[in-house]
């Protein structure tokens, strides 16, 4: 049986773990607020740029889009040949089952395209860890951006966005694909496999209202706008995924520290309750001996 | 004349900057020269860089930076999406003309580990404010 000075030392072990997690979480709570403030305040200009996008596109007819690099971003490519993966995950463990997650649906996409050579974009320190850690596939990391957390700015969307259009100009890769956390709710996060390239098609036709389209003049031309506009785009889809990976793994490391510290509060209660017994147990021994002591003396 | 006026907004990926701000006259930075806007301007779609973004609401006059991006003119409404807008006012020059030394130091570094592209971007920016701190001083009142 554990002694009474083991049993101290454990609960006080608990007791700065507890504090420890329960810190944690309160920074992760604090933080929340204002990466979910950010993700609110990149709205307006994606859904601006989206309108933007949307009138330009409407303006031009299938002829003038054909042989830009607007067109050549949104047109379907043929199977086979290089694949790209943009893979978004956290800096930092203790976020519960973030990673583990996002790791396990990287394995499995890359276990369904093995054989194949893929050029990798991640984005995070356990990513790149993890992609170090695998052999014998055909991968080659095109960029690794490693701490940019919990300051994701538009500069480092508009980095990505750069190399991953510079990935898709090569003419052999067929398609980019996209991996992140997406922040559901401050208890839901969930895994999001996305084609981030070719660009979905239904961006050009949701036109909105507007002028009438003639009534536009445009400096410099229209598709030198499209083609301007279309990295942008690109830019900006990929902030609002930095940010909603930044808030699910920030709600990720707060509900498991949560769980953590309620853990370590029961770990004491039992613990408390089990040196309180032991000194009971003592104090009972004690007891038998003194009194067995004096009835063997007086006789 | 009737008073009309044009309804500025700003937008950057990171805030919003102006929502409808009622002004009488802009300018912003266009590809091809800078673009003044009076209101009734005809609509129209531009291509921005990186330089000086003006309004004046009757005595209020205020100097942006902003990096590039596109203004879309149409119906008395003005609506600039750029990648960073600044106010003037908030730019502070020493500031900026280290920012300038840093990022030229970079980029004549050229070290491993030094990433040039954000080096260029910085160095951008830092012009930019630096020309901004120095029209703020002309034009101070």
């Amino acid at each position: 049986m554990a002694s009474l000075r083991d049993i101290r030392k454990h609960i006080s072990s608990v007791k700065s773990i507890k504090q420890i997690t329960y810190a944690m979480k309160m920074v992760a709570a604090a933080r929340i607020k204002k990466a979910q403030n950010s993700i609110l305040a990149s709205r307006p200009f994606a859904r601006q740029m989206d309108r933007l996008i949307a009138d330009l596109a409407r303006e031009l007819g299938e002829d003038d889009l054909a042989g830009t690099l607007a067109c050549d971003l949104f047109r379907e490519r043929p199977a086979g040949g290089t694949l790209g993966l943009l893979l978004v995950t956290a800096d930092k463990g203790l976020c519960g089952s973030f990673n583990t997650n996002l790791l396990k649906a990287a394995a499995a996409w890359l276990r369904e395209n093995r054989g194949r050579k893929v050029r990798v974009v991640v984005v995070g320190r356990k990513g790149r860890d993890f992609l170090k850690r695998l052999k014998g596939l055909d991968l080659q990391v095109e960029l690794e951006l490693v701490g940019i957390f919990p300051k994701v700015s538009y500069a480092h969307a508009q980095l990505l966005a750069d190399q991953l259009a510079g990935i898709y100009a090569d003419r052999s890769v067929e398609s980019v694909t996209l991996i992140y956390n997406e922040f559901k709710s401050m208890m839901v996060q969930r895994v999001v496999t996305d084609r981030l390239l070719p660009l979905q098609a239904h961006i050009l036709g949701e036109g909105g209202k507007g002028a009438p389209a003639s009534d536009f003049s445009f400096e410099p031309g229209k598709k030198e706008l499209l083609t301007a506009l279309l990295p942008r785009h690109l830019g900006a889809q990929l902030y609002r995924t930095l940010l909603e990976s930044q808030a699910a793994e920030l709600a990720a490391r707060m509900s498991a520290m949560e769980s953590a510290s309620k853990n370590a509060s029961d770990l004491i209660e039992g613990l408390t309750l089990k040196m309180n017994k032991t000194r009971q147990a003592m104090i009972t021994t004690e007891l038998n001996e003194i009194v067995s002591g004096a009835e063997a003396l007086g006789g | 004349m009737e008073n009309r006026q044009l309804l500025l907004t700003v937008v950057t990926p990171e805030k919003t900057v102006l929502a409808d701000k009622p002004v009488d006259f802009a300018v912003v930075p266009a590809v091809g020269g800078e673009l003044g806007v009076l209101p009734g301007h005809a609509p129209e779609v531009v291509q921005l860089k990186e330089g000086m973004l003006r309004y004046s609401s009757g005595k209020e006059k205020e100097v942006f930076s902003v990096l590039s991006g596109f203004a879309e003119i149409c119906a008395d409404r003005v609506l600039v999406l750029a990648e960073a807008a600044e106010l003037a006012k908030e730019i502070d020059e020493e500031r900026a003309r280290q920012a300038l030394r840093k990022a030229k130091d970079a980029i004549a570094v050229k070290g491993e580990q030094v990433d040039i592209d954000e080096a260029q971007a910085a160095l951008k920016r830092a012009a930019v404010r630096l020309k901004i701190a120095e029209f703020k001083q002309r034009h101070r009142p």
